[in-house]
């Protein structure tokens, strides 16, 4: 009992953390600010992995979104000098907003009546599942994907490097 | 409300935050963060949807590594793309870069 309301707390705790992060992430017209929100919320996502029972997905959310995708846009914001959205301090005009806030709630209005109205049965605790199972399902079952993917990241690496490559006699 | 529901309402509202940031940035960095958001959404909606439910477990948590996989190799390319057009326009805000309207 006490388990379950310990863990509604910490489902709670995250859902903040993602909800802030989230509206830093959208709304600061800063982008280290806004940047800083979205690592918040990969942490409270990264958290919900952990309440599901699989701390391997909470890890890997952490070493490669926070540790790769994070520095990675870092890194954008400082070869293109492009700390502050604001720079001209023209504000946003309100029919953009507007328009904005519609596009978000379209997809809102199908998915939630879809959620609320049509639940999947659920367990109400989740079970871990052992590590060996996930090895041998990338090396087993989906080896082909495992390997493709190994692939795009490779050419995505190297097209990177070749895209903002920058010949020295030009 | 059962957990699932309870993960994948996370999960839409963390789609709602990206599609809102889309629209509404005006510089590449700032779409590339809303992206991140919206693709965050949709691996923790992958990995709730097979752990809490009778699906097998382990299609779900390798169907969430390949997401993140998807996502580093995207902003990789996305770097190397923003940096190029930052050394083309000097700029990377997307109301200067509109040579197609002229």
């Amino acid at each position: 009992m006490i388990m379950t309301v310990l863990a509604y707390l910490a489902f709670a705790l995250y859902f903040c953390l993602i909800i802030g992060g989230g509206l830093m992430a959208v709304f600061c017209s800063n982008l280290v600010r806004a940047l800083v929100g979205l690592i918040a919320t990969l942490l409270g996502v990264a958290g919900m992995y952990l309440l599901m029972q699989s701390p391997f997905l909470a890890f890997m959310q952490i070493l490669i979104y926070v540790g790769a995708v994070c520095v990675i846009i870092f890194f954008a914001l400082m070869m293109t000098a492009g700390g502050n959205e604001n720079e001209d301090g023209t504000p946003i005009p309100l029919g953009k907003y507007a328009r904005s806030f519609l596009a978000a709630i379209m997809p809102l209005s199908v998915l939630l009546p879809v959620i609320f109205l049509h639940p999947v049965d659920s367990a109400d605790s989740p079970v871990a599942t052992p590590l060996a199972e996930l090895g041998r399902g990338l090396t087993e079952d989906f080896v082909l994907p495992f390997e493709l993917i190994s692939i795009i990241l490779l050419i995505a690496m190297a097209g990177a490097v070749f895209l903002a490559w920058e010949r020295r006699n030009k | 409300m059962s957990p699932l529901v309870l993960y994948h309402l996370v999960a839409v509202l963390l789609l709602a935050f990206g599609i809102l940031g889309l629209t509404r940035r005006r510089t590449l960095v700032g779409m590339l963060i809303s992206v991140e958001l919206m693709l965050n959404g949709a691996g923790l909606s992958i990995a709730a949807s097979s752990i809490l439910t009778e699906a097998d477990p382990v299609v779900g948590q390798i169907g969430t590594l390949f997401v993140m996989g998807l996502a580093a190799a995207e902003a990789t390319i996305l770097l190397a793309v923003i940096v190029v057009i930052y050394r083309r326009f000097g700029s990377t805000r997307t109301s200067d870069l509109n040579t197609l309207q002229e």
